[in-house]
Protein backbone atom coordinates (compact mmCIF):
# COMPACT_ATOMS: atom_id res chain seq x y z
CA UNK A 1 0.00 0.00 0.00
CA UNK A 2 1.37 3.35 -1.37
CA UNK A 3 3.25 5.46 1.75
CA UNK A 4 1.70 8.76 1.20
CA UNK A 5 -2.12 7.83 0.66
CA UNK A 6 -1.85 5.72 3.85
CA UNK A 7 -0.32 9.10 5.55
CA UNK A 8 -3.13 10.76 3.94
CA UNK A 9 -5.72 8.20 4.93
CA UNK A 10 -4.37 8.45 8.68
CA UNK A 11 -4.03 11.95 9.02
CA UNK A 12 -7.74 12.45 7.29
CA UNK A 13 -9.08 10.59 9.80
CA UNK A 14 -7.03 11.73 13.02
CA UNK A 15 -8.27 15.64 12.00
CA UNK A 16 -11.71 15.13 11.84
CA UNK A 17 -12.68 11.60 13.85
CA UNK A 18 -16.44 12.32 11.98
CA UNK A 19 -14.57 10.31 9.08
CA UNK A 20 -13.50 7.23 10.54
CA UNK A 21 -16.91 6.82 12.03
CA UNK A 22 -17.89 6.91 8.51
CA UNK A 23 -15.80 4.92 7.54
CA UNK A 24 -16.42 2.01 9.98
CA UNK A 25 -19.99 1.69 9.02
CA UNK A 26 -19.23 1.93 5.17
CA UNK A 27 -15.61 0.84 4.92
CA UNK A 28 -15.92 0.76 0.87
CA UNK A 29 -15.92 4.54 1.23
CA UNK A 30 -12.01 3.81 2.00
CA UNK A 31 -11.85 1.51 -1.07
CA UNK A 32 -12.03 4.59 -3.16
CA UNK A 33 -9.09 6.41 -2.26
CA UNK A 34 -7.49 3.02 -3.63
CA UNK A 35 -6.59 1.01 0.15
CA UNK A 36 -7.85 -1.70 1.62
CA UNK A 37 -10.75 -1.18 4.39
CA UNK A 38 -9.76 -4.16 6.66
CA UNK A 39 -5.82 -2.51 6.79
CA UNK A 40 -7.16 0.54 8.75
CA UNK A 41 -7.43 0.18 12.59
CA UNK A 42 -10.19 2.65 13.12
CA UNK A 43 -10.51 2.22 16.68
CA UNK A 44 -6.78 2.72 16.88
CA UNK A 45 -6.85 5.59 15.14
CA UNK A 46 -9.80 7.16 17.24
CA UNK A 47 -7.89 6.38 20.05
CA UNK A 48 -4.83 8.03 18.86
CA UNK A 49 -7.13 10.86 17.96
CA UNK A 50 -8.51 10.74 21.64
CA UNK A 51 -4.64 11.20 22.96
CA UNK A 52 -4.17 14.40 20.53
CA UNK A 53 -7.02 15.71 21.99
CA UNK A 54 -5.78 15.35 25.65
CA UNK A 55 -2.71 16.72 24.69
CA UNK A 56 -4.35 19.67 23.16
CA UNK A 57 -6.13 20.58 26.89
CA UNK A 58 -3.17 20.15 29.14
CA UNK A 59 -3.61 23.37 29.70
CA UNK A 60 -6.52 23.17 31.70
CA UNK A 61 -4.27 21.00 34.23
CA UNK A 62 -4.07 24.13 35.76
CA UNK A 63 -7.76 24.71 36.87
CA UNK A 64 -8.43 21.03 36.80
CA UNK A 65 -5.64 19.01 38.51
CA UNK A 66 -8.23 16.54 40.63
CA UNK A 67 -10.17 15.84 37.37
CA UNK A 68 -7.25 14.64 34.66
CA UNK A 69 -5.97 12.99 37.92
CA UNK A 70 -9.68 11.47 38.72
CA UNK A 71 -9.37 10.68 34.58
CA UNK A 72 -6.18 9.66 34.77
CA UNK A 73 -6.38 6.66 37.60
CA UNK A 74 -9.50 5.64 36.28
CA UNK A 75 -8.35 4.96 32.65
CA UNK A 76 -10.65 7.73 31.05
CA UNK A 77 -8.68 9.93 29.35
CA UNK A 78 -8.54 8.40 26.14
CA UNK A 79 -11.95 7.33 25.53
CA UNK A 80 -13.00 10.68 26.94
CA UNK A 81 -11.18 12.93 24.81
CA UNK A 82 -11.93 10.43 22.02
CA UNK A 83 -15.50 11.03 22.18
CA UNK A 84 -15.13 14.43 22.45
CA UNK A 85 -12.61 15.12 19.92
CA UNK A 86 -15.34 13.22 17.49
CA UNK A 87 -18.11 15.41 19.12
CA UNK A 88 -15.91 18.42 18.32
CA UNK A 89 -15.49 17.00 14.34
CA UNK A 90 -19.77 16.46 14.01
CA UNK A 91 -20.27 19.84 15.05
CA UNK A 92 -17.77 21.17 12.70
CA UNK A 93 -16.32 23.38 15.59
CA UNK A 94 -12.62 24.11 17.04
CA UNK A 95 -11.76 24.02 20.80
CA UNK A 96 -11.88 27.22 21.95
CA UNK A 97 -8.97 29.68 21.33
CA UNK A 98 -8.52 30.11 25.63
CA UNK A 99 -8.48 28.06 28.41
CA UNK A 100 -11.50 29.52 30.38
CA UNK A 101 -13.31 28.97 27.00
CA UNK A 102 -12.02 25.22 26.72
CA UNK A 103 -13.23 24.72 30.14
CA UNK A 104 -16.56 25.77 29.46
CA UNK A 105 -16.85 23.42 26.50
CA UNK A 106 -15.06 20.72 28.14
CA UNK A 107 -18.01 20.86 31.05
CA UNK A 108 -20.66 21.14 28.41
CA UNK A 109 -19.62 18.39 26.50
CA UNK A 110 -19.42 16.55 29.43
CA UNK A 111 -23.20 16.90 30.58
CA UNK A 112 -24.14 15.32 27.68
CA UNK A 113 -21.69 12.60 27.32
CA UNK A 114 -21.64 10.84 30.67
CA UNK A 115 -23.50 8.31 31.71
CA UNK A 116 -24.45 9.05 35.22
CA UNK A 117 -25.51 5.39 35.52
CA UNK A 118 -21.73 4.67 36.32
CA UNK A 119 -20.70 6.01 39.41
CA UNK A 120 -17.02 6.99 37.96
CA UNK A 121 -19.10 9.43 35.65
CA UNK A 122 -21.39 10.90 38.08
CA UNK A 123 -18.29 11.41 40.67
CA UNK A 124 -16.04 12.81 37.89
CA UNK A 125 -19.40 15.60 37.01
CA UNK A 126 -18.55 16.19 41.06
CA UNK A 127 -15.33 16.93 40.53
CA UNK A 128 -14.89 19.02 37.39
CA UNK A 129 -18.22 21.11 38.35
CA UNK A 130 -16.52 21.42 41.68
CA UNK A 131 -13.22 22.64 39.95
CA UNK A 132 -14.53 24.26 37.50
CA UNK A 133 -16.83 26.48 39.39
CA UNK A 134 -13.35 27.56 41.65
CA UNK A 135 -11.91 28.47 38.33
CA UNK A 136 -14.52 30.48 37.05
CA UNK A 137 -15.10 32.98 40.19
CA UNK A 138 -11.48 33.14 40.21
CA UNK A 139 -11.03 34.22 36.96
CA UNK A 140 -13.53 37.02 37.43
CA UNK A 141 -14.69 39.90 39.64
CA UNK A 142 -17.84 40.33 40.20
CA UNK A 143 -19.72 43.71 39.82
CA UNK A 144 -21.43 44.93 43.62
CA UNK A 145 -22.89 47.58 41.84
CA UNK A 146 -26.58 48.46 44.40
CA UNK A 147 -29.70 46.53 43.61
CA UNK A 148 -33.30 47.28 44.05
CA UNK A 149 -34.11 43.62 44.64
CA UNK A 150 -32.61 40.60 46.94
CA UNK A 151 -29.80 39.73 44.69
CA UNK A 152 -26.35 37.51 45.45
CA UNK A 153 -23.53 39.57 46.66
CA UNK A 154 -20.53 38.98 44.49
CA UNK A 155 -20.94 35.77 42.40
CA UNK A 156 -22.61 32.84 43.69
CA UNK A 157 -22.60 28.69 41.90
CA UNK A 158 -24.77 26.57 43.28
CA UNK A 159 -24.38 22.41 42.04
CA UNK A 160 -26.08 19.80 43.79
CA UNK A 161 -23.47 16.76 44.04
CA UNK A 162 -23.64 13.30 44.89
CA UNK A 163 -20.73 13.51 46.85
CA UNK A 164 -18.47 16.15 48.90
CA UNK A 165 -15.72 16.61 46.04
CA UNK A 166 -13.55 18.00 48.48
CA UNK A 167 -13.23 14.49 50.55
CA UNK A 168 -13.18 13.12 46.48
CA UNK A 169 -10.10 15.30 46.00
CA UNK A 170 -7.84 14.26 49.28
CA UNK A 171 -8.31 11.13 48.14
CA UNK A 172 -7.06 11.80 44.81
CA UNK A 173 -3.79 13.05 46.24
CA UNK A 174 -3.46 9.98 47.98
CA UNK A 175 -1.16 7.79 45.80
CA UNK A 176 -3.28 5.22 45.09
CA UNK A 177 -7.27 5.75 45.08
CA UNK A 178 -10.06 3.72 45.39
CA UNK A 179 -13.83 6.01 44.65
CA UNK A 180 -15.55 3.04 46.11
CA UNK A 181 -14.71 4.89 49.45
CA UNK A 182 -16.77 7.77 48.64
CA UNK A 183 -20.21 7.84 50.16
CA UNK A 184 -22.89 8.80 48.24
CA UNK A 185 -24.83 11.41 49.53
CA UNK A 186 -26.34 14.36 48.60
CA UNK A 187 -24.18 17.91 48.89
CA UNK A 188 -25.61 21.15 48.37
CA UNK A 189 -22.86 23.36 47.93
CA UNK A 190 -22.61 27.07 47.33
CA UNK A 191 -19.05 28.73 45.63
CA UNK A 192 -19.03 32.14 46.78
CA UNK A 193 -17.16 35.32 45.50
CA UNK A 194 -18.09 37.59 47.80
CA UNK A 195 -16.76 40.56 45.61
CA UNK A 196 -12.56 39.60 45.97
CA UNK A 197 -11.14 36.27 44.32
CA UNK A 198 -8.98 35.99 47.43
CA UNK A 199 -11.90 35.72 49.28
CA UNK A 200 -13.79 32.63 47.72
CA UNK A 201 -15.31 30.12 49.63
CA UNK A 202 -17.41 27.01 49.30
CA UNK A 203 -20.77 26.90 51.77
CA UNK A 204 -22.56 23.86 52.19
CA UNK A 205 -26.15 24.67 51.74
CA UNK A 206 -29.08 22.64 53.59
CA UNK A 207 -31.76 21.68 50.91
CA UNK A 208 -33.74 25.26 51.44
CA UNK A 209 -30.88 27.12 51.50
CA UNK A 210 -29.76 25.76 47.83
CA UNK A 211 -32.86 26.45 46.59
CA UNK A 212 -33.54 29.73 48.10
CA UNK A 213 -30.59 30.83 46.75
CA UNK A 214 -31.44 29.86 43.69
CA UNK A 215 -34.41 31.37 43.06
CA UNK A 216 -32.06 35.12 43.97
CA UNK A 217 -31.58 36.08 40.59
CA UNK A 218 -31.31 39.79 40.73
CA UNK A 219 -34.86 40.07 39.17
CA UNK A 220 -37.40 38.42 41.46
CA UNK A 221 -38.30 41.09 44.49
CA UNK A 222 -38.92 41.07 48.02
CA UNK A 223 -42.59 40.91 47.18
CA UNK A 224 -42.15 37.63 44.57
CA UNK A 225 -40.54 36.05 47.44
CA UNK A 226 -43.41 36.68 49.77
CA UNK A 227 -45.86 35.81 46.95
CA UNK A 228 -44.05 32.47 46.75
CA UNK A 229 -43.59 31.84 50.72
CA UNK A 230 -48.19 32.44 50.55
CA UNK A 231 -47.89 29.86 47.90
CA UNK A 232 -45.91 27.59 49.71
CA UNK A 233 -47.84 27.66 52.99
CA UNK A 234 -51.50 27.69 50.62
CA UNK A 235 -49.97 24.51 48.75
CA UNK A 236 -49.12 22.99 52.65
CA UNK A 237 -52.83 23.77 53.51
CA UNK A 238 -54.14 21.99 50.55
CA UNK A 239 -52.14 19.13 50.98
CA UNK A 240 -53.32 18.84 54.71
CA UNK A 241 -57.05 19.21 53.41
CA UNK A 242 -57.44 16.24 51.28
CA UNK A 243 -55.37 14.26 53.71
CA UNK A 244 -51.86 13.76 51.81
CA UNK A 245 -49.85 15.30 54.99
CA UNK A 246 -51.11 16.09 58.47
CA UNK A 247 -49.55 19.30 60.05
CA UNK B 1 22.63 33.31 27.45
CA UNK B 2 23.96 30.30 28.52
CA UNK B 3 24.92 27.60 25.82
CA UNK B 4 25.54 23.55 26.23
CA UNK B 5 29.29 23.64 26.16
CA UNK B 6 31.21 21.74 24.22
CA UNK B 7 31.30 17.66 25.14
CA UNK B 8 33.81 16.58 28.06
CA UNK B 9 32.31 13.18 27.90
CA UNK B 10 30.11 13.13 30.75
CA UNK B 11 26.37 12.93 29.93
CA UNK B 12 24.52 15.61 30.53
CA UNK B 13 20.93 15.64 31.92
CA UNK B 14 18.16 17.93 31.42
CA UNK B 15 14.65 18.66 31.35
CA UNK B 16 11.70 19.06 28.73
CA UNK B 17 10.40 22.45 29.13
CA UNK B 18 7.05 22.43 31.39
CA UNK B 19 5.30 24.54 33.39
CA UNK B 20 7.01 23.01 36.04
CA UNK B 21 10.82 23.71 34.97
CA UNK B 22 10.89 27.25 35.50
CA UNK B 23 10.32 27.95 38.98
CA UNK B 24 12.51 24.30 39.26
CA UNK B 25 15.52 25.61 37.26
CA UNK B 26 15.57 28.63 40.08
CA UNK B 27 15.22 26.67 42.86
CA UNK B 28 17.55 23.78 42.23
CA UNK B 29 20.56 25.75 40.07
CA UNK B 30 22.93 23.63 38.52
CA UNK B 31 21.06 20.72 39.18
CA UNK B 32 20.59 20.00 35.30
CA UNK B 33 22.45 20.44 32.68
CA UNK B 34 19.92 22.05 30.03
CA UNK B 35 16.21 22.65 28.85
CA UNK B 36 15.15 21.02 25.68
CA UNK B 37 12.53 23.27 24.40
CA UNK B 38 10.29 22.42 21.03
CA UNK B 39 10.60 24.66 18.65
CA UNK B 40 7.25 25.16 18.34
CA UNK B 41 6.83 26.59 21.83
CA UNK B 42 9.05 29.32 21.07
CA UNK B 43 7.39 29.74 18.21
CA UNK B 44 4.22 30.31 19.52
CA UNK B 45 5.18 31.67 23.27
CA UNK B 46 9.18 33.57 22.27
CA UNK B 47 8.84 34.28 26.03
CA UNK B 48 9.74 30.65 26.75
CA UNK B 49 13.16 31.15 25.57
CA UNK B 50 14.14 33.77 28.58
CA UNK B 51 14.91 30.39 30.59
CA UNK B 52 18.32 30.88 28.41
CA UNK B 53 19.84 33.31 30.62
CA UNK B 54 19.35 31.07 33.05
CA UNK B 55 20.19 27.47 31.56
CA UNK B 56 21.15 26.34 28.35
CA UNK B 57 18.57 25.02 25.64
CA UNK B 58 18.77 22.32 23.56
CA UNK B 59 15.68 22.38 20.34
CA UNK B 60 13.91 20.07 19.78
CA UNK B 61 11.19 19.69 16.86
CA UNK B 62 7.70 18.36 15.55
CA UNK B 63 7.36 19.85 12.42
CA UNK B 64 9.73 19.19 9.93
CA UNK B 65 7.60 16.33 9.09
CA UNK B 66 10.87 13.75 8.11
CA UNK B 67 8.74 10.87 6.98
CA UNK B 68 6.49 12.57 5.23
CA UNK B 69 5.63 13.01 1.58
CA UNK B 70 4.54 16.74 2.59
CA UNK B 71 7.64 19.38 3.32
CA UNK B 72 7.62 21.97 5.80
CA UNK B 73 7.06 25.68 4.39
CA UNK B 74 9.66 27.72 3.77
CA UNK B 75 8.16 30.11 6.79
CA UNK B 76 8.59 27.32 9.40
CA UNK B 77 11.93 26.18 8.52
CA UNK B 78 13.19 29.34 8.76
CA UNK B 79 11.73 29.59 11.72
CA UNK B 80 13.75 26.44 13.06
CA UNK B 81 17.20 28.14 11.79
CA UNK B 82 16.63 31.08 13.57
CA UNK B 83 15.81 29.32 16.62
CA UNK B 84 18.88 27.18 15.76
CA UNK B 85 21.43 29.48 15.44
CA UNK B 86 19.54 31.98 18.62
CA UNK B 87 19.96 28.85 21.12
CA UNK B 88 23.15 27.52 19.86
CA UNK B 89 21.66 23.87 20.25
CA UNK B 90 23.99 21.41 19.69
CA UNK B 91 21.54 19.33 17.85
CA UNK B 92 17.99 19.13 16.47
CA UNK B 93 16.01 16.26 17.63
CA UNK B 94 13.21 15.93 14.76
CA UNK B 95 10.48 12.96 14.96
CA UNK B 96 11.16 9.88 13.00
CA UNK B 97 7.13 10.83 12.03
CA UNK B 98 5.03 12.91 10.14
CA UNK B 99 2.74 15.76 10.30
CA UNK B 100 1.85 16.69 7.77
CA UNK B 101 0.11 14.92 4.90
CA UNK B 102 -1.76 14.92 1.03
CA UNK B 103 -5.46 15.24 1.07
CA UNK B 104 -7.47 12.56 0.52
CA UNK B 105 -9.50 14.35 -1.95
CA UNK B 106 -7.44 15.27 -5.35
CA UNK B 107 -10.06 18.18 -5.41
CA UNK B 108 -8.32 20.17 -1.81
CA UNK B 109 -5.48 21.68 -2.06
CA UNK B 110 -4.52 22.06 1.25
CA UNK B 111 -2.88 19.16 3.04
CA UNK B 112 -3.68 18.07 6.54
CA UNK B 113 -1.96 18.97 8.78
CA UNK B 114 -2.05 17.72 12.76
CA UNK B 115 -0.52 19.04 15.87
CA UNK B 116 0.54 15.74 16.73
CA UNK B 117 3.35 13.76 14.84
CA UNK B 118 2.31 10.05 13.76
CA UNK B 119 3.94 7.26 13.07
CA UNK B 120 4.74 6.59 9.64
CA UNK B 121 4.04 3.53 7.60
CA UNK B 122 7.12 1.49 8.02
CA UNK B 123 8.80 0.27 5.05
CA UNK B 124 11.72 0.62 2.68
CA UNK B 125 9.57 3.13 0.39
CA UNK B 126 9.49 5.33 3.90
CA UNK B 127 13.82 5.04 4.39
CA UNK B 128 13.95 5.86 0.94
CA UNK B 129 11.80 9.36 1.48
CA UNK B 130 12.96 10.25 4.90
CA UNK B 131 16.46 9.99 3.60
CA UNK B 132 15.76 12.34 0.83
CA UNK B 133 13.65 14.45 3.36
CA UNK B 134 16.74 14.54 5.43
CA UNK B 135 19.49 15.51 2.98
CA UNK B 136 17.79 18.36 2.25
CA UNK B 137 16.66 19.12 5.47
CA UNK B 138 19.96 19.12 6.93
CA UNK B 139 21.64 21.41 4.40
CA UNK B 140 20.00 24.12 6.01
CA UNK B 141 21.78 23.69 9.66
CA UNK B 142 24.89 24.14 10.41
CA UNK B 143 24.38 21.30 13.33
CA UNK B 144 22.82 17.84 12.72
CA UNK B 145 19.87 16.80 12.86
CA UNK B 146 18.59 13.60 14.85
CA UNK B 147 16.26 11.43 15.07
CA UNK B 148 13.67 10.03 17.56
CA UNK B 149 11.65 7.10 17.26
CA UNK B 150 8.06 7.02 17.11
CA UNK B 151 5.41 5.45 19.71
CA UNK B 152 3.27 3.12 17.65
CA UNK B 153 0.03 2.76 18.68
CA UNK B 154 -1.82 0.77 16.01
CA UNK B 155 -0.29 -1.40 12.65
CA UNK B 156 0.60 1.16 10.16
CA UNK B 157 -1.09 -0.21 6.95
CA UNK B 158 1.76 -1.41 4.40
CA UNK B 159 4.20 -1.27 6.94
CA UNK B 160 6.85 -4.04 6.12
CA UNK B 161 9.11 -3.83 9.13
CA UNK B 162 9.18 -3.84 12.40
CA UNK B 163 10.03 -1.04 14.38
CA UNK B 164 12.96 -1.93 15.52
CA UNK B 165 13.97 -2.66 11.72
CA UNK B 166 12.78 0.46 10.81
CA UNK B 167 14.43 2.86 12.48
CA UNK B 168 17.87 0.66 11.74
CA UNK B 169 17.14 0.79 8.59
CA UNK B 170 16.96 4.56 8.23
CA UNK B 171 19.84 5.39 11.11
CA UNK B 172 22.29 2.92 8.81
CA UNK B 173 20.93 4.85 5.20
CA UNK B 174 21.03 8.51 6.78
CA UNK B 175 24.09 7.81 9.19
CA UNK B 176 21.81 10.42 11.09
CA UNK B 177 21.96 10.31 14.82
CA UNK B 178 19.36 8.85 17.27
CA UNK B 179 17.12 9.72 19.69
CA UNK B 180 15.98 7.24 21.65
CA UNK B 181 12.83 7.63 23.62
CA UNK B 182 12.89 4.60 25.36
CA UNK B 183 9.29 5.26 26.42
CA UNK B 184 7.66 5.34 22.90
CA UNK B 185 10.01 2.49 22.64
CA UNK B 186 8.23 0.53 25.87
CA UNK B 187 5.06 1.82 24.50
CA UNK B 188 5.74 0.12 20.79
CA UNK B 189 6.55 -3.28 21.78
CA UNK B 190 3.70 -3.52 24.38
CA UNK B 191 1.47 -2.44 21.75
CA UNK B 192 3.17 -5.07 19.07
CA UNK B 193 3.60 -7.68 21.99
CA UNK B 194 7.38 -8.03 21.24
CA UNK B 195 9.92 -7.80 24.87
CA UNK B 196 11.42 -4.74 24.89
CA UNK B 197 14.73 -6.29 26.22
CA UNK B 198 15.58 -8.33 23.75
CA UNK B 199 14.37 -6.01 21.02
CA UNK B 200 16.36 -3.08 22.05
CA UNK B 201 19.62 -5.13 22.09
CA UNK B 202 19.00 -5.02 17.86
CA UNK B 203 18.85 -1.08 17.96
CA UNK B 204 21.85 0.46 16.55
CA UNK B 205 22.45 1.50 20.28
CA UNK B 206 26.22 3.47 19.39
CA UNK B 207 24.15 5.89 17.21
CA UNK B 208 21.98 7.04 20.61
CA UNK B 209 23.27 10.82 20.73
CA UNK B 210 20.05 11.65 23.39
CA UNK B 211 17.81 9.53 25.05
CA UNK B 212 13.96 10.48 26.96
CA UNK B 213 12.61 9.23 29.46
CA UNK B 214 8.44 9.68 30.40
CA UNK B 215 5.66 7.70 31.59
CA UNK B 216 3.25 6.11 29.87
CA UNK B 217 -0.58 4.90 30.43
CA UNK B 218 -2.52 1.96 29.38
CA UNK B 219 -6.11 3.00 28.67
CA UNK B 220 -8.30 1.28 26.51
CA UNK B 221 -6.38 -1.96 25.65
CA UNK B 222 -3.53 0.26 24.19
CA UNK B 223 -0.50 1.96 25.95
CA UNK B 224 -0.15 5.44 25.54
CA UNK B 225 2.88 8.03 25.96
CA UNK B 226 1.96 10.24 29.09
CA UNK B 227 4.33 13.01 29.83
CA UNK B 228 2.22 13.36 33.34
CA UNK B 229 3.40 10.80 35.24
CA UNK B 230 6.62 9.30 36.38
CA UNK B 231 8.38 7.02 34.08
CA UNK B 232 7.67 3.10 35.01
CA UNK B 233 10.51 0.71 36.06
CA UNK B 234 10.61 -0.47 32.79
CA UNK B 235 11.75 2.48 31.28
CA UNK B 236 14.37 2.34 34.13
CA UNK B 237 15.73 -0.96 33.44
CA UNK B 238 16.06 -0.56 29.77
CA UNK B 239 17.84 2.72 30.35
CA UNK B 240 20.84 0.56 32.28
CA UNK B 241 21.03 -1.76 29.80
CA UNK B 242 21.41 1.07 27.35
CA UNK B 243 23.98 3.05 29.46
CA UNK B 244 25.95 -0.07 29.99
CA UNK B 245 26.59 -0.10 26.20
CA UNK B 246 26.95 3.03 25.08
CA UNK B 247 27.38 6.99 26.47
CA UNK B 248 24.71 9.16 24.58
CA UNK B 249 25.25 12.96 24.88
CA UNK B 250 22.41 13.66 26.54
CA UNK B 251 19.14 11.98 28.67
CA UNK B 252 15.87 14.44 28.86
CA UNK B 253 13.56 13.64 31.16
CA UNK B 254 9.79 14.49 30.19
CA UNK B 255 7.36 15.71 32.86
CA UNK B 256 6.06 18.48 30.84
CA UNK B 257 2.06 18.05 30.73
CA UNK B 258 1.13 18.99 34.51
CA UNK B 259 1.75 21.89 36.19
CA UNK B 260 1.23 19.57 39.43
CA UNK B 261 3.85 16.59 38.69
CA UNK B 262 5.24 15.99 42.28
CA UNK B 263 8.37 18.12 42.68
CA UNK B 264 9.72 15.01 44.96
CA UNK B 265 9.37 12.44 42.07
CA UNK B 266 11.27 14.67 39.60
CA UNK B 267 13.96 14.99 42.23
CA UNK B 268 13.82 11.35 42.87
CA UNK B 269 14.19 10.53 38.87
CA UNK B 270 17.30 13.23 38.43
CA UNK B 271 19.41 11.45 41.08
CA UNK B 272 18.64 8.01 39.64
CA UNK B 273 19.40 9.27 36.29
CA UNK B 274 22.23 11.13 37.33
CA UNK B 275 23.76 8.00 39.26
CA UNK B 276 22.95 5.38 36.19
CA UNK B 277 24.89 7.91 33.86
CA UNK B 278 27.76 8.45 36.11
CA UNK B 279 28.34 4.38 37.33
Amino acid sequence: MIANRVHAIVAAGLENPELLARWKQEPELLRAYGVDPAAFDLDAIWKFAGLSAKVKHNGLRFDLPLTFRFLSVNGLEIDIFGAYAAHKARAGTRYAPTTEGRIVEFVDFLRNWLDFDKREHELLWDLVRHESALAQLRNRTPSLGKCRVPHIVGEIILHEMTCDPRVLGKLLRQKTVDPGRVQRDVVYLGYWNPGDPEEICILELNELGYHLLSLVDGKRSLADFKAISKKLISAFDELASVGVISK
Amino acid sequence: MKYVTANSGAVAVGLAFGPIVPEFVTANPGLIDYVEIPFEQLRHSPDTGSIQETVPVILHCASMSVAGFVPPDDGTMKGIEREAERTKTPWIGEHLAFITAEPIQDDHTQPTALTYTVCPQMSEETVERVATNLASLQKRFNVPLILENSPQYFDVPGSTLSMVDFVSAVIERCQVGLLLDLTHFVISMLNTKKDPVSEIDRLPLEKVVEVHISGLSVQSGIAWDDHAIPAPPVVFDLFERVIARVRPKAVTLEYNWSPQFPESTLLRHLDRVHKIVRN
